[in-house]
């Protein structure tokens, strides 16, 4: 095992050193290469691990100051390197197609690599020193990553500095939790601390519980710390956003397990109605966005916020139960907020790989802009397809699995005692379903505007399907998202491993997935097979009607034309109508921005001359709380500019002040 | 033996403490710069008694060294300066004169009040004098507040540097050589990038007076 881990330690320092040192040629070939090796090498030690069940440790305490760099792999932490490295694998394969785009340059490339090398180090980490450190360099190393094409592009500053702020207050929160328990346990080893936590008073264990809840979560992308997220994966270029999307928002359920559940033994109910609620709106708010949103990979990035949210009502639910003494409840809501999340992992660095294909091929994110590309590009459509299906939750693809799991386990723990548990896990149940229907509204609209109908603009007229490397990547996750989906056991089985549940798992079974102890079963594969044999039958019974019917001749109209001739690409629907419903029902909510500007002919005030409709749908959120904030400490540090004015004189007086105060007082 | 050590000492830390009051009183650039140079031999001539007293030979050679660079090499290179600026003079200090002079006393009687412990602790003849070198500091740093010319703030920065070298010497048995070696030559080099600071900043901007340079924002 020792030498699967240093294999690689040394594939991923490899990769990340040809990055920064090989010329130009090559260089994206030869670190991709070398990052495939360094998740192949992660893949199995992660699963040798999870395979036995027994932790893999690896110490150097010279490595880092305080405490040293510690490995501890645990199957729960096996469980998410498997999920980083496989996307990451993945990702690497289609950086090598990408690199013709973009993110060829050598920091581009140095970043990429290293942010990998964080994404599986994390859950490795032993130690509280280790953790952080991964931490800070999957964070830095992203930002970066999200900053680097910001010569041509502002946007893409604002978006790094937003995810700078976030994900570096997130990372004190972490600190100050981390090192608070660490202190209490007098070891910086989370096995020491998971020991000394017990003692811990009430209020010190929420206080911690609390930070590190708002450090993970906005990891995650919970309200309402999301903001960064739409910003930052719309903005990093295609496979690092497959990566941010698909690996690096696990990371943050990770941590929220590993400080609740594993340091902190479960805490207390409250903790988990807080998650449930934090979820919950999450859930909503990223669904609402997704749906109205026209940029396709801002849609995208609201929706892996409203999957995060649903893993998060899933990991509320879990430890509410286990406070309240349902632990096969908890059991099986714990294995859902993971199961969840694997097939989030799936299906999210799919559909951010097509998203990517689609905007190196087209330029452009907008979806006005875009349209008609299934028949240039026929694999990304159909790897976008299979990802739209999934997100959706329809079989047989894997998102439907989870979806099943999470409604039982929330209709499960309906039973938990309290009032306060059973009006918010009501609520959560009507999340899932708005969630839901939401989500389907936003897919249709990302996959049909973008690829059905006639192209909306030059670029999208002239767009080539994505190079090989890319379109594989993009297919071997749609294929996982199918295989997943019709043998869902594939996923659930390692998770049962990763969290040790033993021969009483609350769901198994590779054909019928049943629960145990609690009721409820389902076989994905005859759903799926049935499904297949209702399309079958619809399509053929169409083809016989017709022929039965005498339509020998059948017109060819313009799809989407209502039968019409001479359609133009501008009497489609676009993404901003197709939204426009949504937008109305949700107006209270959205409060979006709308401008109509109309000018009459001079002569008439019956025809007009000109009319120009603008919309603009900023995030609520953002809106209403972190503008005032950004405003006050703007007015703030503009106040305090006054004291430094920049006279070289009144500062040289401030410090005679202090030096005669100093002297005074320590006389 | 013992009197005339104590009054030779006596000596040179009033020369040392008078130039200080001196910068502060003459306007004209020259005469500040002639006074930083008496400084310097001042306070080499402190390292020298303290040092023929101790039978330390060390501390004699760093009061060569001292009167070298701070009697000889700085003073010479901020003359040059003030040499291409006819009628150099510190015309209107945000305090006039007057008034800085009493503001010297008043932190000359500080250092005295704020050392009361330390000269006590230390005990020696040369202790006692300590409060000089704290209240030079003081009175280093007032100039660099209240003067609005470049040049006299190198002047202030050197009498900073000069208080707290005399404090050293007084208070501890010599300071070692390579310590004084360093922060000696640190002080000339910011002396050389100020003089040349301050010489471009005349000639591209015709600028003397620092506050001046609060235009030059964007």
């Amino acid at each position: 095992m020792t030498i699967l881990f240093v294999a690689f330690l040394a594939c991923a320092g490899a990769s990340a050193l040809a990055g920064a040192l090989m010329p130009r040629q090559g260089r994206v070939l030869a670190s991709a290469v070398l990052l495939i090796g360094a998740s192949t090498f992660a893949l199995v030690l992660a699963g040798r691990v999870v395979s036995t069940g027994s932790d893999f440790t690896w110490s150097r305490s010279t490595l880092l100051p305080l405490g040293g760099l510690a490995i501890r792999l645990s199957p729960l932490g096996a469980l998410f390197v498997i999920l980083s490295g496989l996307v990451a694998a993945a990702s690497s394969l289609y950086w090598i197609g990408y690199a013709h785009h973009s993110l060829n340059a050598r920091s581009a490339a140095t970043a990429f690599c290293l942010f990998v090398l964080g994404l599986l180090a994390v859950p490795m980490a032993g130690n509280v020193t280790t953790f952080l450190f991964a931490w800070e360099l999957m964070a830095l190393s992203s930002l970066a990553l999200v900053a680097h094409d910001h010569a041509r592009r502002r946007d893409a500053i604002a978006a790094a500095r937003w995810y700078a702020v976030m994900t570096q207050g997130g990372a004190v929160a972490i600190t100050f939790s981390l090192a608070g328990l660490a202190a209490h346990a007098h070891s910086t080893s989370f096995v020491r601390i998971a020991t000394g936590a017990t003692s811990l008073t009430s209020g010190a264990a929420s206080t911690f519980f609390l930070l590190a809840l708002v450090g993970f979560a906005s990891k995650s992308g919970a309200v309402p710390l999301h903001v960064w997220l739409p910003r930052a994966h719309a903005e990093a270029p295609g496979p690092v956003s497959a990566l941010m999307s698909g690996a690096m928002v696990n990371l943050g359920i990770y941590g929220i397990i590993l400080v609740g559940r594993v340091l902190l033994h479960g805490g207390e109910q409250w903790w988990w109605l807080v998650v449930s609620a934090v979820g919950g709106v999450t859930a909503i708010v990223g669904a609402l966005y997704a749906a109205t949103s026209k940029d396709v990979k801002r849609l995208l990035a609201y929706s892996t916020s409203d999957n995060m949210g649903l893993v998060m009502m899933a990991l509320g639910a879990s430890g509410l139960t286990l406070a309240t003494g349902h632990p096969a409840v908890a059991a099986l809501a714990l294995v859902t907020a993971l199961v969840l999340v694997v097939n989030h992992s799936l299906f999210k660095s799919t559909l951010f790989f097509a998203a990517g294909s689609v905007h190196a091929a087209t330029h452009s994110r907008n979806m006005d802009e875009l349209g008609g590309l299934a028949r240039v590009m026929p694999v990304t459509a159909l790897t976008f397809l299979a990802g739209t299906l999934a997100v959706s939750a329809i079989p047989p693809l894997n998102g439907f699995t989870g979806e099943w799991l999470l409604f039982q386990s929330l209709l499960h723990a309906l039973g938990a005692h309290g009032v306060a548990a059973t009006i918010t896990v009501t609520l959560a149940v009507a999340a899932v379903a708005l969630t839901g229907g939401l989500t389907i509204i936003a897919f249709v609209k990302a996959y049909g505007i973008t690829f059905l109908g006639r192209g909306r603009s030059a670029s999208a007229l002239e767009a080539h399907e994505a190079g090989p490397t890319m379109r594989v990547a993009a297919s071997l996750t749609a294929l996982a998202c199918l295989v997943t989906g019709v043998a869902p056991y594939a996923v659930i089985g390692v998770v049962n491993r990763a969290l040790d549940n033993g021969p009483n798992s609350p769901v198994a079974g590779w054909v019928t997935l049943r629960l145990t102890p609690l009721t409820g079963a389902l076989t994905p594969l005859y759903l799926s097979a049935a499904l297949a044999g209702a399309v079958i039958l619809v399509v053929a019974w169409r083809a016989l009607v017709t022929r039965a019917s005498g339509y020998a001749r059948v017109a060819t109209l313009e799809p989407w034309g209502s039968g019409r001739h001479n359609q133009t690409a501008r009497m489609q629907y676009t993404a901003t109508s197709f939204g426009e419903p949504i937008m109305r029902v949700f107006d209270d909510v959205l409060r979006p921005d709308h401008d109509v500007d109309v000018s009459h002919v001079v002569e008439s005030r019956y025809y007009l001359e000109h009319i120009s409709y603008r919309s603009a749908n900023e995030d609520i959120v953002e809106r209403a709380l972190y503008r005032p904030l950004a405003r006050s400490l703007d007015w703030w540090a503009r106040h305090t500019r006054a004291i430094a004015n920049g006279s070289v004189h009144r500062y040289l007086a401030y410090g005679l002040v202090a030096l005669v105060i100093i002297l005074v007082v320590v006389q | 033996m013992s009197l005339s050590y104590v009054s030779l000492l006596d000596l040179a830390v009033v020369v040392v403490m008078v130039t200080a009051a001196l910068t502060l009183w003459r306007q004209s650039l020259a005469a500040a710069v002639k006074a930083l140079a008496v400084q310097g031999v001042g306070l080499a001539a402190v390292a020298v008694i303290l040092g023929a007293h101790r039978h330390d030979l060390v501390l004699v050679g760093v009061g060569g060294l001292v009167l070298v660079i701070k009697a000889v090499a700085a003073p010479w290179l901020i003359g040059r300066v003030v040499a291409h600026d006819h009628a150099a003079r510190e015309a209107s200090p945000l305090i006039n004169v007057p008034a800085s002079l009493v503001g010297a006393g008043v932190l000359t009687l500080l250092a005295f009040a704020a050392t009361r412990d330390v000269v006590a602790l230390v005990g020696t003849p040369a202790g006692r004098l300590i409060p000089f070198g704290v209240a030079i500091v003081l009175i280093g740093f007032f100039s660099m507040v209240v003067r609005r010319r470049a040049v006299s703030q190198i002047v202030g920065l050197l009498t900073i540097d000069n208080g707290i070298a005399l404090t050293a010497f007084l208070g501890t048995s010599g300071v070692p050589l390579v310590v004084e070696l360093g922060v000696t030559l640190d002080v000339l080099l910011a002396v050389v990038v100020l003089q040349v600071l301050v010489a471009q900043l005349q000639r591209h901007f015709n600028v003397h007076d620092l506050d001046q340079l609060r235009d030059l924002h964007d």
